[in-house]
């Protein structure tokens, strides 16, 4: 091989001066059209409220960074479209790293200091370097057009739960329009690059720099073989290369110029979204300021610039549609609807620039854009769509902020409302008297300490329906036999515990969850313990990550951690193995939320069950239905649940024995699920703490009532 | 315009309760008070007709209670009601509902509504009369358990419906102004948010004394009033018992109790 420090490929060869003036002229117009685009997306989100982003922008870009490089979050429950995107992803950043490369060493270090680097070794690896990635970038793309024309997942269809066939926004085949033209579009892109590249080696074949350096870029020199076999000249290489060139460079141009109005926006967005992430979005919903004088979300512009930011940043991807447990029970929400339709809204009426009337701006109702009241209620604020969503889109805290209006307007289910008013009456979601909140104690052979009266060390925080719900009484009662038999210093509020009033604030009651909370914290701080323990993972929820920003902040645990180190520790001590099939329900409030996955199932471990996993679990738990409020609403007649739902998927399992549930609203879920999916008699639902109990037993237990054997 | 909604803070039994060291009522701490349940339709009734309106309406919420009842007044307030009246003296504490009845027309001959409206009854006693003795105090027109209302803002006269026994609607025009009494279920009453419900207290209750409304003692109270509540008591428990036992065991004791009661053979 000859010498090749020089080799390079000459930009511009054999243009004519007025030619290159062109190109530039249109370069500079698709950079200022990209330029006004992005300014009327900024201009948009201007008219969002103030947004608060806490902790440090080095660590939120960081984590940022970490996220788009490795695809963590694409890769979830999706490897091969993580794969496919991730082969697009660096195609993509290399091809692009390329052309500024190229653009540092001609116009800008050329000129300026008449350095250049980009020749020899260097241009010989960059043009391999290149040529890779445009393989990469091909492959990828030809995956998701296979994956979009001949696998079509069925989280792709984006027909919509809450709309009719017929309906004019229905099956959103804009989108679908607009998904195949950016397939094609980076694909003409990355083909008419390769083939610009042949041709230019066809062209220049008797200039043995180039010709003798062609396998540095391997598919250009394999694509100039073939067509040289096919007969093509030099001269008609160089005619080819001249409109190719102009071709690939235009498209291109105009690829960079639509950026901001298409889909490919996401680039930004979704970078901008994880960002500005909130890692307890869900779990620690936002406080309504005092002096603010509309209560959640009426208007578009009543969103947080972040919000809507993020809308922005959903790419349809489908893993939140795939995840709802009120879409898979085919109620009228589709997390993804939600967050689309907000975005074609604030797209029609803040892209402008000229803000329209207020009411216009409304965007509660059943108009295109718009959101019902119904798709509102549906959600079970499960967490599941925040969870899986590859970009960070906050879906809950966007839904309740727009029930928190419909709640203001009275809006809503009237047996919700009816419990509402219970809840405001009677500190509790029973109707009972607040007498009777410990009537359960009444049944054990010891005291319960009044941890209003005495200090403990434990203060058991125990829930309504723990309290309250007559099958859900006797777990409590386990759990206090347990606590009492392994000398746990506990007691309970009595009369001084309220409603936590974690669903209260997902229905949107911001005002009745003030109340329950500073009504609590109160209670609290007269009581004097070291740490709390709850029996409910919502009021878990609550308590740990909400009532902080209410001034009560407390060491708390659920009861699964407590029971966990009790067992370890040998204060309760296993009596016999219980060698049961077993498949455990992840809560939402405990598993996603809190991240409580491993106690549970270290517990039934250590009691001798075979723990069989559900396809959804932990993270991927499928909500039982009663999030969110919904355990106050009715369901539609006739219509599956999501606690149905769950009951067939362990109904799979294969000799399954028990159903473990570690929250009470489950148990109440999935018992009656249980008799409904015509499962009894196969199966039974236990609370963790039954089986603790019967591992504890030196005999057998009687089987509790309501759970037949 | 305006319409005078009068309104009751009623008790409800909590789970244990006593009666008062007289016996004449149940002792005040076991009871559990709250807007009655029928004055949650009559204010929604005037929201409606006052939201309908193309000219202002003044709602008016009036209560004759003790201070604890100015939370059913909050509520009031907090659903939309303008203005909110509360009557109280010590000499009402014992007031009959000709008595209390007497205090609202009062209210009403100082406020000159077009419309009085009420609840059919309180949910507490029961004595759907207080709506009624109304109309017969100031000579207005009135109608009782009424389930349709049908009023435009400012007009001569409302159209309106009550349901009879056997299914019988009576539909019937009346003049104003008038005192309606409402029954249950006429509306859908508005939700409360505890936002609003807050921000009600800070809006001002008007808090009068019988003297104010230029009634004199004989006229309120014990004095005024033509009935008055001898003793509250509950009955003795009925001798019902749970028959235990097989479905032949249970059979045969069934027709022993018979035999015992109806003195047959044994």
């Amino acid at each position: 091989m000859s010498d090749t420090s020089a080799v390079t490929r000459v930009l511009f060869e054999d243009f004519a001066p007025a030619a290159i003036a062109v190109f530039y002229l249109i370069a500079a117009a698709a950079i200022a059209i990209f330029g006004f685009g992005v300014y009327q997306q900024v201009r948009k989100y201007r008219y969002g409220t103030a947004a608060e982003v806490s902790g440090g922008l080095s660590a939120r870009f960081r984590e940022m960074v970490g996220t788009v490089l490795s695809h963590r979050t694409i890769a979830r429950r999706d490897r091969p479209a993580g794969a496919a995107h991730r082969l697009i992803f660096y195609g993509f950043v290399l091809l692009f790293l390329g052309t500024t490369t190229i653009t540092l060493d001609y116009d800008i270090l050329g000129p300026l200091f008449h350095v250049h680097f980009w020749h020899g070794a260097f241009y010989l690896w960059f043009s391999l370097v290149l040529d890779v990635a445009g393989v990469a970038l091909a492959g990828g793309l030809g995956y998701m057009m296979y994956r979009r024309g001949w696998l079509k997942p069925p989280k792709l269809d984006y027909a919509r739960p809450d709309r009719k066939p017929g309906d004019p926004d229905y099956d959103r085949s804009d989108y679908r329009r607009e998904d195949w033209a950016f397939l094609w579009t980076l694909l003409t892109i990355a083909v008419t690059g390769y083939l610009l590249e042949a041709v230019r080696l066809v062209w220049l074949e008797a200039r043995p720099d180039v010709w003798e350096t062609r396998w540095w870029s391997p598919v250009g020199a394999a694509l100039a073989a073939g067509m040289r076999a096919a007969g093509m000249s030099a001269a008609a290489g160089g005619a080819w290369r001249l409109g190719l060139w102009w071709f690939h460079g235009i498209l291109a141009l105009i690829f960079i110029a639509l950026i901001p109005f298409t889909k490919v926006k996401h680039i930004f967005t979704a970078a901008g979204s994880l960002l500005l992430r909130d890692p307890l979005a869900a779990q620690r919903l936002p406080k309504v300021p005092v002096e603010q004088q509309r209560v959640g979300a009426q208007y578009i512009t009543d969103f947080t610039w972040q919000q809507l930011l993020a809308l922005d940043a959903c790419t349809k991807c489908g893993r939140c549609h795939e995840a709802c447990p009120a879409r898979a029970v085919g109620a009228p929400l589709s997390p993804r609807d939600v967050i689309l339709s907000l975005r074609e809204f604030a797209n029609r009426t803040l892209e402008s620039g000229v803000l329209p009337a207020q009411a216009e701006l409304d965007v509660h109702g059943k108009g295109p854009g718009q959101v019902s009241m119904e798709t509102l209620w549906s959600c079970r604020t499960c967490m599941a769509c925040v969870e899986v969503c590859p970009v960070a889109i906050e879906h809950v805290p966007i839904i309740v902020q727009l029930r928190r209006k419909l709640v203001e307007e009275g809006e809503m289910d009237p047996q919700l409302k009816k419990t509402l008013q219970t809840i405001h009456k009677s500190g509790n979601s029973f109707g009972e008297s607040k007498r009777k909140r410990a009537a359960w104690t009444k049944a054990l052979p010891f005291a319960v300490k009044d941890a209003r009266k005495e200090p403990v060390e434990i203060l058991w925080f125990v829930g309504d329906y723990a309290s309250f719900d007559p099958r859900n009484q006797k777990v409590s009662q386990g759990l206090a036999t347990l606590l009492h038999d392994a000398g746990v210093d506990f007691g309970i509020l009595y009369e001084g515990e309220s409603n936590a009033g974690n669903d209260v604030r997902r229905v949107g009651e911001e005002g009745l969850y003030e109340l329950l909370a500073t009504a609590n914290i109160e209670s609290l701080s007269a009581a004097s313990f070291k740490s709390i323990v709850t029996t409910d993972p919502h009021s878990y929820n609550t308590i740990r990550n909400e009532y902080p920003d209410f001034g009560g902040r407390y060491a708390i645990e659920h009861y699964t951690t407590l029971l966990l180190r009790l067992l370890q520790e040998g204060r309760l001590k296993i009596a016999r193995q219980l060698g049961q099939r077993v498949t455990f329900h992840d809560p939402c409030h405990l598993g996603r939320f809190n991240k409580g996955y491993d106690a549970p199932r270290e517990i039934l471990r250590l009691i001798g069950c075979e723990l069989i996993e559900m396809g959804r679990c932990r993270s991927n738990s499928f909500c039982c239905g009663a999030g969110g409020g919904r355990i106050w609403m009715p369901d539609p007649p006739g219509a599956d649940r999501p606690a149905h739902n769950r009951m067939r998927e362990a109904a799979a399992i294969s000799g399954l024995q028990v159903f473990v549930v570690s929250c009470p609203k489950d148990l109440t879920m999935f018992e009656d699920a249980l008799k409904a999916t015509g499962n009894e008699g196969q199966f039974v639902v236990r609370e963790l703490i039954e089986l603790v109990r019967e591992a504890l037993a030196r005999e057998q237990l009687a089987p509790v009532p309501g759970a037949a054997a | 315009m305006k319409i005078l909604v009068a309104v009751k803070q009623v008790a409800a039994l909590d789970e244990d309760f006593e009666i008062r060291a007289d016996g004449r009522d149940v002792d005040p701490d076991f009871l559990v008070r709250d807007l009655n349940e029928w004055d949650d339709y009559s204010l929604e009734e005037a929201m409606k007709i006052k939201e309908a309106a193309t000219t202002p309406v003044e709602v008016v919420a009036v209560c004759v209670g003790p201070e604890d009842a100015d939370e059913a007044l909050r509520k009031c307030l907090a659903k939309g009601a303008d203005r909110a009246i509360r009557v109280w003296d010590e000499s009402l504490a014992d007031a009959d509902s000709i008595a209390i009845a007497r205090v609202i027309a009062a209210v009403a001959r100082r406020e000159k509504p077009q419309l009085l409206l009420a609840g059919a009854q309180a949910s507490d006693h029961a004595f759907a009369s207080t709506g009624v003795a109304v109309a017969a105090l100031l000579d207005w027109a009135h109608a009782a358990v009424i389930t349709l209302l049908d009023y435009t803002s400012g007009a001569k006269s409302a159209v309106l419906r009550r349901e009879l026994e056997g299914g019988v609607l009576h539909e019937m025009q009346i003049e104003t102004p008038a005192v309606l009494t409402l029954q249950l279920g006429i509306n859908t009453p508005r939700y409360a948010s505890l936002r609003s419900i807050k921000q009600a207290a800070a809006k001002p209750i008007e808090v009068l004394t019988p003297a104010d409304l230029g009634m004199s003692s004989a006229e309120v109270g014990a004095a005024g009033s033509a009935s008055r509540v001898r003793r509250m008591y509950v009955p003795e428990k009925g001798r019902a018992h749970m028959i235990e036992g097989s479905v032949a065991e249970q059979a045969a004791r069934i027709a022993q109790l018979i035999r015992e009661r109806t003195g047959g053979a044994p």
